[in-house]
C-alpha cells in the first residue's frame, strides 16, 4: 500500500482484509501516525489486540515487522546496540601476531562491522525501501530507565553511539507501543505519541470478528458465543477474557464440532476463557446458584443491527 | 477528581476571551480549558493536534473528534473529561472554520507580533505568543477577581496549620525523606558498573584494555543496582484520625515530594486519589484544593470497602510486585471486617510490602485490640508507630536496620 495515497477508509478496508477489525477512531490514529510520523501509543485490557496490529499493518504496508519484547531489566545492550566482543578480540589476536598499528585497529574495532545490531537500531538503519514497522511491545514491563533510551529514539529518529557518533533514520519506521498499564507511563514518552485506548468491543464487532476469523462457524453459535463473553465481562472476575479468548473459544468449539452452547459444553471449555482458579471457581458458582442463567441469557441474546 | 458541568462552563467562558477566528486560536484556547479541567496537555501537543487537522476532514465530528484526543489526551481515565470538556467547547463555536492557513509556519515579523487582536491568518508563532500574553492577562485577572468558593473544611484546616511553624516543618520533612529512602529502595536486575562487583562486565573490560593491545590484564565488574520502587500511600482522614490531620497532611505531603513516583490515597467511608492535588510545592494550596475534592473528610470509617475500591480501581495500574503499599490509620473501622481481611488478602498478593503506620500503637497500653486491626495484622509486614516528629526520626532507624 502506498504511504502517500492513504485515506482513514483505506486503512480501515485493508485492516479489514487481514481480518482485522477495527473502529474508525483507531483507523484514524493509525492514519495519523503514518502520515506525521509519530509514535502510537496503544492501552487496553489484556487481550484486545494491541500487539495484534502492529503485526496486520506491517502485512498491509508490505514490509517487515522489528519487534521487541520489553521485560524488567531490559537495557541499552538488549534493545540498542552491543559492540561484537568475540569478534573484536579475535581481531585484535591476529592483528598481534601480524603485527598490526595500534592505532589503526583500535579506531576499526568500533565501527559498524562490529556492531550487533539490537531491534532499536535495526529499525532505524532499515534500508528499506519501505519503512519497517516497530513494535515495542509491553512498555510497562520495561524499566523506568529504559523509557530514557526510547525519547531519543521516538521523536528524533537517531541514536547515539559514543564511538561511532550518531545514526539517523533513513526511513522513519511506524512505530507501535502496546502497554498494559500494570504502571503508568512516563508523561515525556506519552507526549512523543498518539494516544489510543482499545476498550473491549461491542456484541456487534465481537460478532464480526468472530465471523472474519473463523468463516465456518455457525452464526447462531457465533451470536452466543459473544453475548456470553458481553456478559461475563460485565460480571466481577478477577481476569476479565479480552477477544483473544473469545477466538480461543471459538476455535475450540470448533475443534470439538459443537453448534449449539449448552452447560455441559460451557463447564468442558470454559478453561478458554478463564485462566485463574478463583474466576473459574466463581463461574461454577453463578452457574450453580442460577444468578447466571445460560438458557435465559441466550434467549435475551441481543438481535444484531445489521 | 470530579469536575461539575458547571466548573467545566465556566472554564469554556473564561477562556473565550482567547479565542479567535482560526482553529489554531480556538486550539489553543481548548488546551486550556482542558488543562484547566485537570487533563496534562503540553503546548507541544496543542500544536500536533494543529498539524494533524491538516491530514483529516474536520467536518466529520468523530474524526475530528479522535484526532484532537489521540493527540491531546494521554491517559484513558481522561478520556470521559475530554470528551465532556469537547463536547461543551466546541458546540456551541462549530467548526466550519478552515484550519489550513491558520496553521502554515512562517517566521513571525516584527509588526505582526505587535497586533494585539487574534487573527486567523497569522503565523503559529504570533499566536502562540499572543495566546500566552492574553493567558497572563487573564491569570491576572483571575487573581484579582478570585472566584468565591464554599469549603466546609476550612476551619479545620486553618487551625492545624496556623500552628505548624517553619522549623517543625522542615524538620518533619527532613525525617520524611529518611524514611522515604528507606521504604523505596530495592535492589534491581539492572547491572552498573563498580569495583567490588559480582561479575565481570565484558563491554568495559575490552574498553579499559585495548590500551594493553587487547590483552586481559584487568577486570572490570558489574553489580546490582540499588533501585527505587513505587509507594502507594493510603491515608485514613476519618474522624478518628481527626487529631493527627495536620501531620499526616505533611506527611503525605513531604513522601511525595521527596520521592519519584508516589501515589497519594485519601479515605474515610469512600477512597479519593489527590496525587494531583499535591503534586505542586505549594502546600497552603495543594491543602485547599485536596478539601473541595475530598468528600467525607473527618466523617466515619469503611476501610474494607475504601481498599475494595482501591483494589478494583486503581491496583491493576499502580501496584506491582515491586509496589510498597503504605496504610496511615488507626484501624477503627465500623465497615464489615470480613471485607476488610479479603481485601488486605488481595493487596497482599499484588503488592511488594504492606507498611501500616498507626499513630495509636505510641501510647504504651495501646494492643491492637479493634476489629479491623486484627484482621489486617496477618497481611502486614511492618507495623509501626507514627504520631509526631521523634516517632518519625525512630521510624526512619527503624526501617533503616530493617532494610539493611
Amino acid at each position: 500500500m502506498n504511504p502517500k495515497k492513504l485515506t482513514i477508509e483505506k486503512i480501515q478496508e485493508a485492516l479489514r482484509e487481514q481480518r482485522y477489525i477495527c473502529d474508525r477512531s483507531l483507523a484514524t490514529v493509525i492514519y495519523l501516525s503514518i502520515t506525521m510520523g509519530k509514535p502510537v501509543l496503544l492501552e487496553g485490557e489484556a487481550g484486545v489486540g494491541k500487539t495484534e496490529i502492529a503485526k496486520v499493518l506491517a502485512e498491509v504496508m508490505e514490509t517487515k515487522l522489528i519487534r521487541l519484547q520489553c521485560y524488567e531489566g531490559l537495557d541499552a545492550s538488549t534493545a540498542l546496540y552491543e559492540w561484537n566482543y568475540p569478534k573484536q578480540m579475535l581481531r585484535i589476536k591476529l592483528e598481534e601476531v601480524r603485527g598490526g598499528d595500534r592505532e589503526v585497529v583500535e579506531t576499526e574495532i568500533f565501527t559498524e562491522e562490529y556492531l550487533v545490531k539490537r531491534p532499536l537500531l535495526e529499525a532505524i538503519q532499515s534500508e528499506g525501501p519501505k519503512p519497517p514497522v516497530l513494535l515495542i511491545d509491553e512498555i510497562d514491563r520495561a524499566d523506568m530507565e529504559f523509557e530514557a533510551f526510547l525519547l531519543e529514539v521516538l521523536s528524533d529518529f537517531q541514536i547515539t553511539i559514543p564511538e561511532i557518533g550518531t545514526i539517523r533514520a533513513k526511513l522513519r519506521p511506524y512505530v507501535f507501543l502496546t502497554s498494559n498499564r500494570t504502571r503508568e507511563i512516563h508523561d515525556a514518552l506519552k507526549r512523543r505519541c498518539l494516544y489510543h485506548w482499545i476498550d473491549y468491543p461491542t456484541f456487534e464487532k465481537e460478532y464480526e470478528i468472530v465471523m472474519t476469523k473463523f468463516p465456518e462457524v455457525r452464526g447462531r453459535l457465533a451470536k452466543q458465543i459473544c453475548s456470553f463473553m458481553q456478559r461475563v465481562r460485565q460480571m466481577n472476575f478477577y481476569k476479565r477474557p479480552g477477544v483473544a479468548e473469545t477466538l480461543d473459544w471459538a476455535s475450540a468449539l470448533i475443534a470439538l464440532n459443537r453448534q449449539e452452547m449448552d452447560e455441559k459444553t460451557l463447564e468442558d471449555t470454559m478453561g478458554c476463557i478463564f485462566k485463574y482458579k478463583e474466576d473459574l471457581h466463581h463461574l461454577r458458582e453463578e452457574l450453580a446458584g442460577k444468578r447466571l442463567v445460560l438458557d435465559q441469557m441466550l434467549k435475551e441474546m441481543p438481535e444484531l443491527s445489521a | 477528581m470530579q469536575i461539575s458541568d458547571e466548573a467545566i462552563l465556566k472554564a469554556v467562558d473564561r477562556f473565550a476571551a482567547i479565542r479567535g477566528k482560526g482553529t489554531l486560536a480556538n486550539l489553543l484556547a481548548f488546551g486550556r480549558v482542558l488543562k484547566e479541567a485537570g487533563v496534562k496537555v503540553g503546548l507541544s501537543q496543542v500544536i500536533d493536534a494543529g498539524r494533524s487537522l491538516e491530514f483529516v476532514d474536520i467536518a466529520r465530528r468523530d474524526d475530528f473528534r479522535s484526532v484532537l484526543r489521540s493527540n491531546l489526551v494521554s491517559d484513558k481515565e481522561e478520556m470521559p473529561l475530554f470528551d465532556r470538556v469537547f463536547d461543551r467547547f466546541w458546540q456551541e463555536h462549530g467548526f466550519e472554520e478552515p484550519p489550513m492557513e491558520s496553521v502554515e509556519m512562517s517566521p513571525p515579523s516584527a509588526e505582526q507580533k505587535s497586533g494585539d487582536s487574534v487573527d486567523a491568518g497569522g503565523s503559529l508563532e504570533e499566536v502562540v505568543a499572543q495566546g500566552a500574553s492574553q493567558e497572563a492577562r487573564l491569570n491576572e485577572e483571575a487573581e484579582r477577581f478570585p472566584v468565591p468558593t464554599y469549603s466546609p473544611d476550612e476551619a479545620l484546616q486553618k487551625k492545624d496549620f496556623s500552628e505548624m511553624g517553619v522549623e517543625e516543618s522542615r524538620a518533619i520533612s527532613r525525617a520524611i525523606l529518611l524514611i522515604a529512602n528507606k521504604i523505596a529502595t530495592q535492589v534491581s536486575r539492572r547491572k552498573k558498573r563498580a569495583t567490588k562487583g559480582e561479575e565481570i562486565d565484558p563491554r568495559w573490560t575490552m574498553r579499559k584494555n585495548i590500551k594493553y593491545g587487547g590483552e586481559i590484564i584487568q577486570l572490570f565488574s558489574r553489580k546490582k543496582r540499588i533501585k527505587k520502587t513505587r509507594v502507594v500511600l493510603l491515608c485514613d482522614v476519618s474522624g478518628s484520625m481527626d487529631c493527627y490531620s495536620r501531620f499526616l497532611i505533611q506527611f503525605m505531603y513531604g513522601l511525595q515530594n521527596e520521592l519519584w513516583g508516589v501515589e497519594t490515597f485519601v479515605f474515610s467511608t469512600s477512597l479519593s486519589r489527590i496525587t494531583h492535588l499535591i503534586r505542586t510545592k505549594d502546600i497552603g494550596n495543594a491543602l485547599e484544593r485536596i478539601s473541595h475534592s475530598v468528600l467525607g473528610w473527618s466523617g466515619g470509617t469503611n476501610i474494607g470497602r475504601s481498599l475494595y475500591a482501591f483494589n478494583r480501581e486503581f491496583a491493576p495500574s499502580l501496584v506491582t510486585h515491586r509496589t510498597v503499599v503504605v496504610i496511615i490509620s488507626d484501624g477503627w473501622d465500623r465497615g464489615d471486617v470480613g471485607l476488610l481481611e479479603r481485601e488486605m488478602k488481595s493487596l497482599k498478593r499484588r503488592c511488594h510490602k504492606i507498611i501500616w503506620l498507626n499513630p495509636l500503637l505510641a501510647s504504651e497500653n495501646y494492643e491492637p485490640l479493634c476489629k479491623g486491626m486484627q484482621a489486617a495484622l496477618p497481611y502486614i509486614n511492618l507495623f509501626l508507630s507514627v504520631h509526631n516528629l521523634n516517632s518519625l526520626i525512630a521510624l526512619g532507624r527503624t526501617l533503616q536496620k530493617m532494610v539493611a
